[in-house]
């Protein structure tokens, strides 16, 4: 008669044993088994492991050898055919015996170094495309072009101002004589409304770049008129000096001085 | 080999250090890969450049 032995939920409880040997130890039950001829089970034909799960009574089983006679529950796991995968694995674990800890960290890092180029690929690609539109937004080159201007300064005669427009407001260039740079120089900074030395308003004393705008209301200013031998402005009377800085009426500053530049062919590149 | 694997395994356990690694990489990897190519272009194009034109309108 065979007989195999399932012990279900009750499995902790119960000691099963070919012989009762006495200890010191209170078993709860005893079961006493005869000692019988083993049974080994027909595996099923697949093997995966769900359906071997389910055709072997492994399910809460304790079984614990005798004192003198081997009991066991052997599953035939050795006979177990599996496919050959050396196709598919690395060079390090062609070996299927070969342990997986010696060399973890060169295969890791081997995925890892590719998966990091990758990133890198994909992290330069985005920020292209992210930099690509949002430029658009950013200004265009017709209107970049008309931000500029140039200026040939040997049109310009001494003493004379000329009148540009640059991004819509007036420019005046002034050609300044040497008397004109040395009063304007001479002037206490302390006196000014807007303190400013004129070394700080021109790169180059003989030339005077300021934007048109009374600072005070923003009427045109008139050039070579009013008492300091610069600009004056008619709307309320603001006297400006060939430094264009603020002497006389109502103008709290000087006039503004755009970004410029001298170029080395005569040129003058403003803004 | 030894290496640079126990090097990487520093820098790629985490993915904090991962990713920064990912950015700088990407940082030096965006100049280079500019250089090159802008080198490359311009190898191309020889002689139709403005660079290379510039001098016969120099007035």
């Amino acid at each position: 008669m065979n007989s195999v032995v399932r012990a279900g939920h009750l499995a902790p409880y119960f000691k099963s044993s070919t012989q009762v040997v006495a200890n010191s130890l209170k078993p709860l039950v005893v079961v006493p088994t005869p000692s019988e001829k083993t049974v080994v089970l027909p595996l099923p034909k697949t093997s995966t492991v769900e359906i071997l799960h389910g055709s072997l009574p492994i399910q809460g089983l304790k079984v614990k050898a005798g004192t003198r006679v081997p009991a066991q529950v052997r599953f035939a796991h050795t006979d177990i055919s599996y496919p050959d995968f050396s196709a598919y694995r690395r060079k390090e674990t062609q070996d299927p015996t070969s342990k997986a800890n010696e060399t973890i960290d060169e295969r890791q890092s081997f995925t890892y170094l590719i998966a990091g180029a990758g990133s890198v690929a994909g992290a330069y690609a985005a920020k292209s495309v992210v930099t690509h539109f949002v430029s658009s937004m950013s200004a265009a080159a017709d209107v970049l072009a008309l931000a500029k201007i140039e200026i040939k300064l040997a049109e310009i005669p001494e003493g004379k101002s000329v009148t540009f427009k640059w991004r819509g407001k007036p420019l005046f260039i002034r050609h300044r004589t040497a008397d004109e740079i040395s009063t304007e120089k001479a002037v206490p900074v302390d006196t000014l409304r807007d303190p400013q030395h004129d070394d700080q308003r021109t790169q180059n004393p003989k030339w005077l770049v300021v934007i048109g705008v009374c600072t005070h209301l923003g009427c045109v200013p008139v050039a070579n008129a009013g008492e300091f031998g610069g600009y004056y402005c008619p709307c309320h009377g603001s006297h400006y000096d060939a430094s264009g800085r603020i002497r006389k009426g109502p103008a709290p500053l000087n006039l503004e001085v755009p970004p410029h530049t001298f170029m080395d062919e005569g040129l003058l590149v403003v803004g | 080999m030894s290496v640079w694997s126990t090097l990487n395994r520093t820098v790629f356990k985490r993915t904090s250090t991962f990713a920064l690694a990912v950015a700088g990489g990407t940082f030096f990897f965006e100049r280079t890969f500019e250089l090159v190519s802008q080198s490359i272009f311009e190898n191309l194009n020889k002689g139709k450049l403005w660079k290379d034109i510039k001098h016969k309108y120099e007035n």
